[in-house]
């Protein structure tokens, strides 16, 4: 019998697995790859393939570290590579088909990928991260070129700012390396160029009060110095400034070096002897020099002072002329300033677009200049198109892309990137596709139930006023349709397909409907807002954005600013009876160096402002909270009403929306109101326990002040507070196999705290955990954790009374401790033992029991680093709830409950264990593939992972961001709640069928025996 | 000071090079400008490297992932990393394969392949402060390292592809013989045949044999009635007594008419 129960218990073990069967991948998912919004001008870079066809694609390093290539067809990424975060890029270039990366401090790290693949080709650490020099900007001093004399596809790698090497292409050995002898000195290269002859080196040197230029030329064969000259010039505002173009001649390429010097275009010719004396060129005052990706071409463009901008061209009798002069380019108010940039054809020819934005006709317009149509002289195309600021901020940069299909027509493409982190194709005036790469710098985001489908009910309150006749032929038209329904009818009870749990819940393309939810309410509105001042609505079913919103910046919008978002509370809900509605709380750092906090209040299904301030879909207008920094936000219910309440840093309570109901509603529960505090600067964060007065102060407001500190050594920096969600919780304690029950330690005030403790300004020399008691500032529970690496990295999720934390054990404390990632799980429960009940949940602050508590606790050994982890949610809390993972893999994983149980026995487990589904302690978590919701996807760097019910108790929504967006559903304890998808119907109805048919055959003749029996009996 | 016994004494061309690599810029000068600026520089140079780089003799951990049918190339494994311990050393995977873990202090290391769909084996890696090169062995997750596994593997390090996650499992479809054969199921048949199957057994027994077989039948009840609840054992009895006496059931059919026959006057 023993054997038979554990036969069963192992067959429902399997069954009990979830996991993703492929039909089921991408319905019940999915998964937006991003990069991340681009740092620079993206580049178009055209590949010849084999047989001479070209292919583009639009190159661009990014805010996320990513270096990343997007098909100009349709937007979708090409290939990525996602660079380490203490490896930041410095510096790219694209030449054929590779493309040469410098990354880490001053270019550590050399890479080369394949430019249409992404696959690295060589990677080359060139010196420690320790000696790099770290310059601002961080471009600065490092420098790409190619060799282009030969085919030897080597590469001219400029790093720390004085140090050169000539890497080869086909194996990646460094040829010969040269380093500036006078490394003390205050030469700093910057640029890099490559003839025949020479290598040119160009540096500036820090004189009195401005830079002198300082050019090396170096022999491209050994890496000898040729010669060495400072250029008597007088540079103020740095090495951007500096423009190299050069001309490939009938006599070889001859290069020359511009730059501005009291408004003037001074230039010298490189030659490798150096000997050339700086010209001075004659005429017009200009402003600026804009390097616009064309100096091989031997053009540029400065701008003079009154803002005209002028093409400058390196001509080919060796001096800088005027090549053009773009009309009506002068500063005016009835535009914007111009963004210039360069681009090629497919043939190799330039062309030169300059972009800005009329405030008269509110529409973008581009001139694209060709110069070396119409006979040389130069053809200007212009068209206008209709950008979208209020959607997509100002454009930031451009990039262009022209095609020359007949003379005196110039067709192009240009790629915008804008202030919101929007990458835009348009093709002359035609909009192609928008990328909103900020989506990859989430800070906060919330899932909103969506409301129920709204019936048309269209004959409702009429009935009482027609007439018998009219009611009589309503109701007959009306019938008209019954046949057709009746055997719909019949075909949905028969073979009826119904909404099943897996299937896909997304709207068909042409659907117009209002937002509603699906049957099982895995269709959810997704509110994210970006530190790049926009915020999102995400339809949960297919990831596609439904609204966008600006944020205003108030008053700093003169002054310039930044929006952080901080928080997001749902102020109120589809089951309030209304549109539900969403505050978003953030910091706003003004350029002018002030802080405020600021609130927008916003319809989660419109992005409508609910204050009313902001004007129709212009800029999305907040309330500014607090004249200062944030201290805390959280959220208040108070019966029906919600509303935010943040303290600010002299922990003065404000509310959100400041009505005198919301006010009169605090003033009642203030009194009762603990809250654990995390207080102090960085480095020395303490953690302290608060009560808010319970009458207003003189600043007629309420304020918050200590009772309690958390009795922590000095050096003890409090990192994070871990809360508790709330989360109803369906049972209060746990039956065990012997009928007893451990009472589960529900004390709504405990918080979990995460601490690093270092040496002064030295790095971390232990990690700790803490659960502490945020109402009375008791320790309930404290582990030390080494610090590996000097880096507190300890990722914690705590829900009910389970608390499951993971770090990387370096194995110092024990020289036997094998190094690993390890998982601790931690449960609480009341008393010392079974049966022991304190009611903990309802106990008093002030009573001694509760701090009697028993713990459990196990360590596994996990298979890989995190970077997030966090539990899921259901409805009700009667699932179970599995640990949601972000590895540093990719991938989001689930680990089931069951084998993080604490308790489960070191030895077999008898058969009460077994009863409680208990398995015998194994150090090492299973690392099952099949758990992996995120299968095949490379879900980049997810930051956060939140959770939210669906309206099926069994099944939790997930939704992850970081660099990319990931959704999906999970059901720990599989769809129980639901019938199987392989729930064969027709094979019911068949039976019953079938069952109803043997009685009507057998009722007669089972009549007819028992007539007989009772005639013919004894 | 290692790099400067390099620099002075030049040993093997490995170590030249790592410490090129290691120390940055400097001794490279010294391979490639002339020798006048050399001596004027060597001892600042040996200044610097003593102070800010060498500290201790730092190893680039070189090796190669081996293609094979699991895995047959980058395109396959996609961007993948050779991660020491927590990954704060690391080096990519290149297009064939190879990977350079840089400056690599010595110790004791487990390494580690970060790849989205593939499984490779873990190795301990103990790189020595002498000129040695370092000892890889293999490693099983969740054991101490020390007594150190016997078994040494050769440097540099093959990492061979083991495994390709499979993230889906087959779609369960309803199947008339799996359904037989869930365990459950088996039982309950079992149990149904015999009791269709046990009168007819029965009658067909020799009465002796009938006799005995019962006395066995009552002790193993009697077993199981301590083993188990008693709701299958009177279930059982019950059905057998019920089968012994199969002629005087007649006795509930007066029950059965009158209530038919009430049915039927109050119908009337």
């Amino acid at each position: 019998m023993l054997t038979i129960v554990r036969f069963l218990w192992a067959s429902f073990a399997i069954w009990t697995a979830y996991a993703l069967h492929p039909s089921e991948a991408g319905v019940v998912d999915w998964h937006k790859a991003l990069l991340g919004v681009p740092l620079t001008r993206p580049d178009f870079h055209r590949t010849t393939g084999a047989h001479g066809a070209t292919r583009s694609v639009v190159l661009t390093a990014t805010s996320n570290n990513v270096i990343g290539a997007v098909h100009p067809e349709n937007g979708t990424v090409a290939w990525r590579y996602l660079f380490e975060d203490r490896d930041p890029v410095v510096g790219y270039k694209a030449y054929n088909d590779r493309l040469a990366t410098l990354s880490g401090p001053g270019g550590a790290t050399f890479r080369i990928l394949d430019v249409n693949s992404g696959h690295l080709l060589h990677e080359l650490h060139l010196h420690s991260a320790d000696s790099g020099r770290l310059f601002e900007p961080v471009n600065l001093g490092v420098a790409i070129a190619f060799d282009d004399s030969d085919k030897s596809k080597d590469t001219f790698v400029l790093t720390n700012g004085h140090t050169l090497r000539r890497i080869n292409g086909k194996s990646g050995d460094i040829v010969w390396g040269w380093t500036s002898p006078d490394q003390t000195s205050l030469v700093v290269y910057s640029k890099v160029v490559t003839t025949s002859d020479a290598i040119y080196l160009i540096g500036l040197a820090k004189s009195f009060a401005s830079y002198t230029v300082h050019v090396s030329a170096i022999s491209p064969d050994n890496g000898e110095l040729l010669s060495d000259a400072d250029v008597p010039s007088s540079i103020i505002n740095g090495p951007q400034g500096l423009i190299v173009v050069s001309h490939e001649g009938t006599r070889g390429k001859s290069v020359r070096l511009a730059w501005l010097e009291q408004a003037r275009i001074h230039s010298v010719a490189l030659t490798p002897q150096l000997k050339d004396k700086p010209t001075i060129k004659k005429g017009s005052a200009y402003l600026q020099v804009h390097d616009i990706g064309l100096q091989e071409k031997g053009l540029f463009v400065a701008t003079k002072e009154d803002g005209s901008g002028r093409v400058i061209r390196f001509s080919e009798d060796g001096a800088l002329k005027v090549f053009w002069e773009f009309a009506d380019s002068v500063k005016s108010p009835k535009y914007t300033e111009s963004t210039y940039a360069g681009g090629l054809d497919k043939d190799g020819w330039p062309y030169i677009a300059r972009v800005y934005w009329s405030h008269v006709f509110r529409q973008a317009s581009a001139h694209v200049l060709a110069p070396h149509l119409a006979e040389g002289k130069g053809l200007v195309t212009g068209f206008t198109f209709p950008f979208e600021t209020q959607k997509h901020g100002i454009i930031a940069n451009v990039a262009v892309d022209a095609a020359n299909p007949e003379e005196f027509r110039v067709l192009s493409r240009l790629v915008l990137t804008t202030t919101t982190g929007a990458v835009q194709l348009w093709q002359q005036d035609q909009h192609q596709w928008t990328r909103e790469e900020s989506l990859a710098d989430i800070r906060v985001a919330e899932m909103v139930e969506l409301p129920e489908p709204q019936l048309v009910a269209s004959q409702v309150g009429i009935e009482e006023t027609e007439s018998f006749g009219a009611r009589l032929r309503r109701q007959l038209a009306d019938a008209q349709d019954f046949p057709q329904y009746a055997i719909n009818f019949a075909k949905r009870f028969a073979t009826g397909s119904y909404a099943s749990a897996s299937s896909s819940i997304a709207p068909a393309s042409n659907d117009t409907s209002p937002l509603s939810r699906d049957t099982f309410g895995f269709r959810k509105i997704i509110v994210a807002a970006t530190s790049h001042g926009k915020v999102f609505g995400i339809d949960s079913a297919n990831g596609e954005i439904i609204w966008s919103r600006v944020f205003g910046l108030g008053w700093a919008a003169e002054v310039g600013g930044r929006i952080f978002p901080l928080k997001i509370f749902t102020t109120r809900t589809v089951s309030d009876g209304d549109t539900p509605q969403v505050v978003i709380v953030g910091q706003r750092k003004a350029d002018n160096s002030l802080v405020d906090t600021v609130a927008f209040h916003i319809d989660a299904l419109t992005g409508e402002d609910v204050s009313g301030t902001s004007i129709g879909q212009d800029i999305l207008q907040g309330q500014d909270v607090i004249a200062g920094a944030l201290v805390e936000a959280y959220l208040f219910q108070d019966g029906p009403t919600k509303y935010v309440v943040l303290l600010d840093e002299y922990l003065q309570v404000h509310l959100f929306p400041d009505t005198p109901e919301n006010a009169d509603s605090f003033h009642k529960v203030a009194p009762s109101i603990h809250l654990p505090l995390r207080t102090g600067t960085a480095g020395s964060h303490r953690l302290g326990g608060h009560k808010v007065s319970p009458e207003k102060e003189f600043t007629g407001r309420h304020i918050a002040y200590p009772i309690w500190t958390a009795s922590l050594p000095p050096n003890e920096d409090v990192r994070s507070i871990v809360t508790r969600p709330h989360e109803p919780v369906a049972s209060l304690g746990k039956v065990l196999g012997n009928r007893t029950t451990l009472y589960k330690y529900l004390n709504p005030g405990v918080v979990v705290v995460l601490t690093s403790t270092s040496t002064p300004s030295g790095p971390a020399t232990s990690c700790g955990v803490y659960v502490i008691d945020g109402t009375k500032g008791t320790i309930l529970y404290h582990a030390n954790l080494p610090a590996a690496g000097g880096v507190c990295d300890v990722k914690a999720a705590f829900t009910e009374n389970w608390l499951v934390y993971h770090y990387y054990d370096d194995g110092s404390a024990n020289a036997d401790q094998a190094k690993s990632y390890r998982m601790v799980s931690l449960e609480f429960y009341e008393g010392s033992g079974v049966d022991d009940k304190t009611s903990s949940s309802d106990l008093s602050a002030y009573s001694n029991d509760t701090t009697r508590i028993s713990v459990y606790e196990q360590s596994y050994v996990f298979p890989r680093g995190i970077s997030t982890i966090t539990t899921t949610s259901t409805k009700f809390g009667i699932t179970v709830k599995d640990i949601l993972v972000a590895g540093n893999n990719h991938q989001v994983q689930s680990f089931p409950r069951r084998f993080l149980d604490p308790r489960r026995p070191n030895r077999k487990p008898t058969a009460e264990e077994q009863e409680e589904w208990l398995i015998q302690y194994d150090p090492l978590l299973p690392d099952d593939p099949k758990r992996v919701l995120s299968h095949r996807y490379q879900v980049a760097r997810i930051r956060k992972i939140i959770t939210s019910p669906a309206l099926l108790e069994s099944t939790s929504l997930v939704f992850g961001y970081g660099v990319d967006l990931f959704f999906t559903r999970v059901a720990p304890s599989k769809t129980f709640d639901v019938l199987n998808e392989n729930f064969n119907k027709a094979q019911l109805v068949l039976t019953v069928a079938g069952l109803a048919l043997a009685i009507v055959i057998t009722k007669p003749m089972v009549r007819r025996k028992r007539l007989r029996e009772r005639w013919y009996a004894s | 000071m290692e790099c400067v016994v390099g620099l002075n004494v030049i040993g093997s061309k490995e170590k030249v090079r790592n410490c090129i690599d290691a120390c940055g810029t400097p001794l490279l000068t010294s391979s490639v400008t002339s020798t006048v600026d050399i001596t004027m520089m060597i001892p600042l140079l040996i200044l610097t490297l003593v102070s800010l780089l060498c500290s201790s003799l730092a190893f680039d951990l070189k090796g190669r992932v081996v293609w094979n049918e699991i895995c047959p190339g980058i395109g396959d494994l996609g961007q993948a990393k050779v991660v020491l311990d927590n990954g704060n050393l690391y080096g990519s995977v290149t297009r064939n394969g190879q990977f350079v873990i840089p400056e690599v202090p010595s110790g004791t290391y487990i390494l580690s392949v970060v790849a989205h769909d593939h499984a490779f084996e873990r190795l301990r890696i103990d790189v020595l402060d002498t000129d040695t090169l370092p000892e890889v062995r293999p490693y099983v997750p969740g054991t101490p390292l020390s007594p150190p596994s016997p078994v040494t593997l050769p440097y540099p390090i093959t990492l061979i592809p083991r495994a390709r996650y499979d993230y889906y499992t087959p779609q369960e479809s309803f199947n008339l013989v799996g359904m037989f054969q869930n365990p459950m199921m088996l039982l309950m048949l079992g149990t149904g045949v015999l009791m269709l199957a046990m009168p007819y057994i029965m009658k067909n027994m020799d009465p002796e044999v009938l006799q005995e077989f019962k006395e066995r039948q009552a002790k193993i009840t009697d077993i199981q009635s301590s083993i188990q609840n008693g709701d299958l054992k009177t279930g059982l009895s019950a059905m057998m007594g019920g089968e012994e006496k199969t002629s005087p059931a007649p006795a509930p059919k007066p029950q059965a008419s009158a209530a038919r026959n009430r049915g039927k006057n109050k119908r009337r």
